[in-house]
């Protein structure tokens, strides 16, 4: 029977498929089309081989990710010249060698399904048809010379060369470019200016800050440079050696970050920086220390007293003293605000004040480094001039190149249609989003992995991207597009000579090279290339003062429009970003890291808020604004302030390929026009919301949001960590409940003496001699529920996503999936606290799933894995219901054929098989890694050394919350973490002697 | 029915008649008698005064066999092919015993169905003379015997008052 | 136990009018009989088509939500077993007690045993997700050698339907002979032949009856521990296992207990319909019934106690799963499925204390459709409700059946159904030569019987 050997999705054309790759690797030349599989004569050329291709030897390309402005370095896994897999550079000063999610599904934006095959034009009757390149590059040509400085591009490309090629042509023809980012960071900017006259962005480091006070800054998930953000938090925050920093969040709504808070405070929205600016105050008048022209502003601080700042943001008098003592004593601290969940009118008011904060604490140049400037678009402002100057028919040329405004920008902006007046729009996107679909012209670009270019996210890293495999559709590279008309155009655009964007590249990079004193320009290139670029040490701090603005801090109540009675609070998705997720599945499919719904949108409101509206969970709730309306499924959740709905940004694309279309809703239909602030005010609008009477169940992964006291996400407070108890020990200690055995001596000594017999029975065959077992530690004082680790799983694992109504049916096939449950919150006053478990099979010593299979499928083999060989699996299932972590998955349809349309099945890790219908599946703990290793090391003829085997999940964590190695060798690490006072297994009473532990969470005892 | 035996049939209808004609046989010296009834009847076993049926031994083997059969199988093939699962030992005992006892009834059920057929065949009734009525609510009686002794048989019969009595001549 | 002297224990008829009666059973079939039977191949046809999709497409159009990875299939495969043990208790375990009121019934629940089992039988191929690899749990020997896990409950129930399925039937068979023999001689033609061929050259000489009794005996005595033994097997797929919910001492005999209560509620779903289609009122009596109901009101009084067991355990145990477990059975979102089985069982059986309705055969069935709609439930809940909600709360999830899951139930009804009314319509539904053997035969000289 077909399924007996589980076979790669839809067989046959497949296998082509993967050999015209292959062949076109060695081809060089050729371009791989579409689906084509009139290529197979192309088998031929691999007889010449490409000297970096080995079948089976897996090549790595250092590059950069482009996901998100955060311009982190990223290792490209190539196999048989296809990527399968992205992780972290090591090297790079930014994340170190980790990755986010959203950053790994890149590989999915590259084989995305919808992406454009070709370059087309518009016809007379609306519709697209495909072009020659040659007919394209000729039109754009045509319109350039006719444009000239009538040219306009909106560009989303973070700062790198090809940006400087674009400001370069553009400023040749006279036209203009506007570096547009859905998520800029104008307020953060702008309070910069003013109070340290300086515009620029600065890094943050979370690392060596010892308390850390977030206004509504998600800084883990979306604000600025979320891994670096995270691995700098974790580094701080995770408990080493009986420290730990603090970490304070104060926001409308418990977000992830919030989430990871020691302290969360529900303030009222807006309120933000009457809190900041109150604590200033308190710093100011308590303490001296404070930098001297801080006290400059003891006169403006004054007004803004605690009572006040009690009064209006809801946070009692007394904490908020007790936050600015705590904030002043702790060095160095660090205060964060801005981004998008508390973008209002006044965002501004907010970073002036939490600079001020910042500064009398005297963190400025500790944790708060202007030196390293983070390079940022521009403000909605240029947009909005360029919106009018289209709207007025000034501009004959529009190119838009990495970016979708017309999805990204609120619909009350009226952008499309000012868009629309724009004489010929040209756009590169690679996909058919929104705004290529106005466009005239679109000459996809080549996707990241597929081009040359670089990034300079910020001072002094120069991060290059390079191709690490052909293209997989017939696009081009803008740069090399726009070098072609250049010569083309000639005239104004004759200087540039680059006879393709890699030369023009080349010789930036040689100017680069001289720069840094390099004499051989040649290596330098290459020793970047393999290093991911080049990056220099910190320049030193340059001296902060306050400018003569920081005077003109203060705090009015932001003005919120509407006459709804419920403030709406959208929020930029941790999976989905600003919207450019919502075409990859494993996004998709990755649960909301907070609400663990997938695959659509939901509105989050409070119990009481819902009480009194009476709706349940899953009941479509219509909210109303002046400016739109949305509709989606309640979803009840106490992290809120009653008085404010959110939603999360990032669905409800008209355009954008067939995962993303008509998904969910976008919540920025209901805001308004942000009318003269420079940005995009999210946080604006009150709505009105009432019940449709509909119901849709909420696709979410979770069963029950409490774990019932049965200790599977254990937590103890930072005294008794110090005091280094046990898990047990320290529950004795809270609850005063008094320690007594359960067994009696001889009670223990017989059930020794019973397992030594059971052990013995056991060495026969394979398991008789020696063998590691493998083994993880997982520290939950480190993890903050991010789930990295779970793409990295899908994408190691070839893990199908199953799509809404599987998950509806809760058969998501999550090997990898980060529980998230809810102490406390339900008493008024009593704290809401949200732990987080990484959950995966824990690979039992005395595994339960192993003695129910009739026929040996479920295994456990001599290195302690338990092993599941899916080609004997039969499918009773027995396994998963005897598994009590359940993390067993079963493959009710032939989700392998389903989940991978082409040509998402070139992403397929080929060390892995793909499971066929009818088998159950689940962790292996990346064995084909292992294997790889050991083999690796017996090539090498050396021993297995410790650290040789990272998993997936352990390699992608930004925390590093995940050790993984072998158990029977005292020295490794996981063997040192397991000797950790605070290990546990979960549910230990059930002696199924687990090969994963956590180490439990540490938490500062909590002050409501 | 190929080549009839030589004998003579009664039928009767009274059981206490049935047996006196068995007795009277018997005490003739007719040993080799074959008697039909519709259902098990302890007088008729009585009058015949059989042996208890040795059909049980095929029962005792037949279990035992399996019994062993089961144990046997088991553990050869766990260790035959030694996988470990849930720590437990590669052939250990208690899951091992439903296994055996499934295939001890097993064996004995079907090894005693064995002996129901092969014991009666041991000794071949092919030909004798036999009527329908007997699977309905008479007795019959079937002696083989040549033509010289059949007027006696006949008279036993009749005298033990079987409602009719039949001879075939071979 | 059910051993009642009964005055009417014995038949008042002759030998004659016993096989004229039976044998008129195999007669036209009547139109309440073909109504029955058509209407059982539509069910077996429902059945059969979902198969075919559930193998074609896959087991997700069930309505399977993990974590509940078992539901109606298994719920119905330990159904149809536990329907099989009435017969063999019946048919065996009485016939060793020497009870005379089982033989009018024991050759229709015999016959009901094997064609539960083969039912039964069906329903592990049917929910494994590749069945067409089922073969693959025998251990039979192949190139690569390799064997299956006989640690695993799901091979002692493969050994245990197994030998139950093969045992009844030859006791069903062995029964059947002497009675094939008896029509093989009442009727003509072409049946003579075929009854002639089944009979297996059977004639009553006292040379076949002395090794039959014997073996019959053995036979019963084999099947005796078997019965008991398959059940308790059937439980242990749950019992071994560590779901809380199913890791329990007492599975084996409340199993057994729920196994032969629901087998003679199904006893009297299908007798009392068809001894009025048969004509049999006159042989399958009101006292047989009354005596059934008798151990119908013992099974379910064990039953009554093992539930409350469940419950007291649970609470007793301390175990903070355990207890959520049945916490959650009788007022979580599935406490409907739980009342409805204990109500079912528990307390509809104590009805029978009263003999005015056990005697009421209309009554009884009434009571026998609560049954057999209260042990599937049983079932259910057992499966189900445990799984729904075991030790990790973020995994719990809600099961919702499908049409794939009602599909295929039906079709087992129909299955069972159109073997049972063939058999009833070929073969005597009523052991003739039993009957007989209670039955004195004339004799000449009135008195002196023994």
């Amino acid at each position: 029977m077909a399924a007996d050997h589980t076979p790669s999705p839809s067989d046959g054309m497949n296998r082509r498929r993967f050999l015209t790759v292959l062949g076109v690797a060695g081809g060089g030349s050729a371009v791989l089309s579409g689906c084509s599989t009139d290529r197979i004569q192309k088998l031929v050329p691999y007889l010449i081989q490409d000297e970096d291709q080995v079948p089976g030897v897996a090549t790595v390309y250092a590059s950069t990710c482009t996901e998100c402005s955060a311009g982190c370095g990223i290792h490209v896994k190539t196999r048989e010249a296809r990527a399968i897999k992205l992780e972290g550079n090591p090297n790079h000063p930014l994340n170190h060698g980790a990755i986010c999610a959203r950053g790994q599904a890149a590989l999915q934006g590259l084989y995305n399904p919808a992406r454009l095959t070709g370059p087309m034009a518009r016809n007379a009757d609306g519709s697209f048809s495909p072009v020659t390149w040659d007919d394209a590059i000729q039109r754009l040509t045509q319109h350039v010379s006719q444009a000239g400085a009538r040219t306009a591009v909106i560009s989303g490309a973070g700062v790198g060369t090809f940006t400087d090629l674009l400001e370069e042509w553009t400023a040749a023809l006279g036209g203009r470019v506007v570096r547009h980012e859905p998520f800029d960071y104008e307020p953060l900017r702008a309070a910069n200016r003013q109070v340290f006259g300086t515009d620029a962005v600065p890094a943050h480091d979370f690392g060596s800050a010892k308390y850390i006070l977030a206004f509504g800054a998600d800084f883990l998930e979306t604000w600025l440079s979320p891994v670096e953000h995270q691995q700098g938090f974790a580094q701080a925050h995770g408990y080493r050696d009986g420290e730990m920093a603090k970490f304070v969040s104060l926001a409308p709504r418990m977000s992830l970050t919030g989430m990871n808070a020691d302290e969360w405070h529900p303030i009222a929205p807006g309120s933000e920086a009457l809190l900041a600016l109150a604590m200033a105050n308190v710093i100011l008048s308590e303490r001296s220390g404070a930098p001297a022209d801080a006290n400059a502003l003891r006169g403006v601080l004054a007004p803004y007293t605690t009572e006040r700042a009690a009064r209006e943001t809801g946070v009692g008098e007394e904490t908020v003293r007790r936050l600015a003592r705590e904030f002043a004593s702790a060095k160095p601290s660090l205060a964060v605000a801005g981004g998008v969940a508390g973008q209002h009118r006044g965002a501004v008011e907010v970073c002036a004040a939490v600079n001020v904060l910042n500064y009398v604490a005297g963190n400025i140049g500790q944790t708060v480094r202007f030196e390293q400037q983070l390079a940022t678009a521009d403000g909605y402002a240029a947009l909005d001039s360029l919106a009018t100057a289209m709207d007025a028919g000034q501009v004959s040329l529009l190119i838009v190149h990495e970016a979708n405004p017309v999805y990204t920008l609120p619909r009350s902006t009226g952008f499309a249609d000012k868009m629309a007046k724009a004489g010929f729009k040209v756009s590169t996107a690679s996909v058919l989003d929104e705004t290529a679909a106005q466009a005239d012209l679109i000459l996809p670009n080549h996707h990241a992995l597929e081009r040359w270019d670089d990034l300079r996210p910020r001072t002094g890293v120069h991060s290059l991207m390079q191709p690490v495999m052909q293209p997989v559709f017939d696009t081009r590279a803008t740069g090399d597009v726009l070098l072609q008309v250049a010569q083309a155009v000639g005239g104004p655009l004759a200087q540039f000579t680059a006879s393709s964007f890699q030369a023009y590249l080349k010789d930036a990079w040689r100017g680069l090279a001289q720069a840094r004193g390099s004499t051989d320009a040649e290596q330098f290139w290459v020793n970047a290339l393999g290093a991911g670029g080049v990056f220099d040490s910190h320049a030193p701090a340059t001296p902060i003062t306050l400018a003569p603005g920081a005077g003109r801090v203060g705090y009015s109540p932001p003005e919120i429009d509407g006459d709804g009675e419920l403030v709406f609070a959208p929020y930029p998705s941790p999976m989905l970003f600003d919207g450019r997720g919502a075409n990859k599945p494993w996004l998709l499919e990755n649960p909301d890291p907070v609400t663990k719904i997938t695959w659509h949108s939901w509105v989050e409101l409070h119990p009481e808020t819902a009480e009194r509206l009476n709706v349940r969970e899953g009941e479509i709730l219509r909210l109303s604004s002046p400016h739109g309306t949305i509709e989606a499924p309640a979803y009840i959740y106490l992290g809120m302030n009653p008085g404010v709905v959110a939603t999360p940004l990032g669905l409800g694309h008209t355009a954008y390929g067939d995962y993303a279309e008509g998904r969910g809703v976008n919540a920025l239909d209901l805001l308004g026009p942000p009318n003269g602030t420079g940005f995009v005010p999210y946080l604006s609008t009150r709505v009105r919301a009432e019940t449709t009477g509909r119901y849709q169940k909420v696709a979410k992964t979770e069963g029950n949001p409490r774990q019932l006291g049965r200790g599977i996400a254990e937590a103890m407070p930072l005294e008794l960590a110090r005091r280094e108890l046990s898990v047990e020990a320290a529950h004795y200690a809270e609850t005063g409940a008094e320690h007594h055995e359960v067994n009696t001596e001889r009670e223990v000594e017989a059930i020794a003496g019973f397992r030594e017999s059971q052990q013995l029975k056991t060495q026969k065959g394979g398991y008789a001699d020696e063998h590691p077992r493998w083994g993880m530690v997982i520290d939950l004082a480190r993890c903050t529920g991010c789930s990295a680790c779970v793409t990295a799983c899908y994408a190691e694992n070839n893990i199908p996503t199953v799509g809404q109504q599987e998950v509806l049916r809760g058969r998501e096939m999550s090997w990898m999936r980060i529980e998230r449950y809810f102490e406390g919150g339900e008493e008024p006053g009593e704290p809401l606290e949200a732990r987080f478990v990484p959950m995966l099979c824990q690979h039992c010593g005395n595994a339960p799933c192993e003695p129910v299979c009739p026929v040996y499928a479920s295994y456990h083999t001599p290195d302690g894995l338990n092993g599941q060989a899916y080609n004997r699996c039969v499918g009773t299932r027995y396994c998963a219901n005897n598994c009590p972590y359940k993390v067993r998955y079963y493959n009710w349809f032939a989700y392998n054929e389903r989940a991978f349309p082409d040509p998402l099945e070139l992403q397929l890790n080929p060390d892995v098989t793909v499971r066929a219908r009818g088998v159950m599946e689940k962790c292996t703990f990346c064995v084909h890694r292992i294997r790889g290793a050991q083999n690796q090391a017996k090539l090498e003829d050396r021993e297995l050394a410790d650290g040789d085997v990272v998993p997936a999940c352990g390699q992608a964590c930004p925390s590093q919350a995940i050790v993984f190695g072998d158990l029977n060798d005292p020295a490794s690490r996981v063997s040192e973490a397991a000797r950790n006072h605070r290990r546990y297994h979960v549910f230990e009473d059930l002696n199924v002697r687990p090969s994963v532990m956590y180490l439990a969470k540490v938490r500062h005892e909590r002050e409501a | 029915m190929a080549n009839p035996v030589p004998g003579v049939l009664g039928s009767f209808v009274h059981i206490d008649a049935a047996t006196d004609a068995i007795r009277a046989l018997k005490a003739k010296g007719y040993a080799d008698l074959t008697v039909y009834t519709a259902a098990p009847n302890h007088e008729v076993e009585e009058a015949m005064e059989h042996p208890v049926s040795p059909v049980r031994l095929f029962t005792l083997i037949g279990g035992l066999t399996g019994c062993a059969a089961g144990f046997a199988m088991t553990f050869w093939m766990s260790n035959d092919w030694p996988i470990l699962v849930g720590g437990k030992p590669i052939a250990s005992i208690p899951p091992y015993v439903v296994i055996a006892f499934e295939l001890m009834i097993l064996l004995g059920a079907l090894s005693t169905v064995a002996g129901m057929i092969i014991l009666p065949l041991l000794r071949p009734t092919r030909g004798y003379m036999y009527d329908p009525r007997f699977s309905d609510d008479q007795v019959g009686i079937f002696v083989p015997c040549g033509a010289d002794r059949a007027a006696e048989v006949q008279a036993v019969m009749t005298r033990a008052g079987s409602v009719e009595v039949r001879h075939e001549t071979g | 136990m059910a051993t009642v002297a009964h005055e009417h224990a014995v038949p008042t008829q002759t030998h004659a009018e016993v096989t004229r009666d039976v044998i008129a059973t195999l007669g036209k079939p009547s139109r309440g009989y073909v109504l029955m039977f058509v209407g059982a191949v539509i069910l077996f046809l429902i059945g059969l088509a979902t198969f075919v999709a559930l193998v074609k497409q896959g087991l997700g159009l069930a309505g399977y939500n993990p974590p509940v990875m078992w539901s109606v299939y298994i719920t119905t495969f330990v159904f149809w077993v536990g329907i099989g043990h009435a017969g063999t208790l019946i048919s065996a375990i009485l016939y060793l007690f020497r009870s005379p009121w089982r033989t009018a019934v024991y050759r229709a629940t015999e016959a009901m045993t094997v064609f539960a089992i083969m039912t039964a039988g069906l329903f592990p191929i049917i929910h494994i997700g590749r069945q067409w690899v089922f073969y693959w749990l025998l251990p039979y020997p192949n190139q690569r050698l390799l064997w299956p896990n006989f640690k695993s409950p799901l091979m002692w129930d493969v050994f245990a339907i197994g030998t139950y399925l093969t045992v009844s039937t030859t006791f069903l068979v062995v029964g059947l002979v002497p009675d094939i023999a008896a029509v093989r001689d009442k009727v003509s033609g072409w049946r003579k032949r075929l009854y002639g061929l089944l009979a297996l050259g059977w004639t009553g000489s006292d040379r076949q009856w002395r090794h039959y009794s014997r073996g019959y005996l053995y036979l019963a005595a084999l099947a005796t521990p078997l019965v008991l033994s398959v059940h308790s097997v059937v439980s242990w797929d749950f019992a071994v296992s560590i779901v809380p919910g199913w890791h329990g001492t007492i599975f084996a005999p409340y199993f057994v207990a729920g196994a032969i209560y629901s087998g003679i509620g199904m006893v009297f779903t299908l007798l009392i319909p068809l001894r009025k289609v048969l004509k049999l009122e006159h042989m399958i009596q009101e006292h047989h019934f009354d005596n059934l109901a008798k151990l119908t009101l013992l099974t379910g009084s064990i039953l009554a106690y093992a539930y409350a067991m469940e419950y007291f355990v649970a609470w007793y145990s301390g175990v903070s799963w355990e207890q959520t477990t049945f916490y959650l059975r009788a007022f979580g979102p599935m406490w409907w499925a739980g009342w409805t089985m204990i109500i079912c069982n528990a307390f509809v059986s104590q009805l029978l204390w009263f003999k005015r309705i056990r005697t009421n055969v209309t009554a009884l069935f009434i009571i026998s459709i609560f049954i057999n709609i209260g042990m599937w439930f049983e079932r259910f809940v057992i499966i189900v409700s445990s799984l729904r909600n075991d030790f990790d709360p973020y995994a719990w999830g809600q099961l919702t059946p499908t049409w794939a899951d009602w599909g295929v139930l039906a079709g087992s009804f129909g299955w069972f159904l159109m073997y049972f009314l063939l058999f009833a319509r070929t073969f005597p539904i009523i052991a003739i030569q039993e009957i007989k053997e209670m039955i004195p035969m004339p004799r000449k000289r009135p008195g002196g019987s023994h």
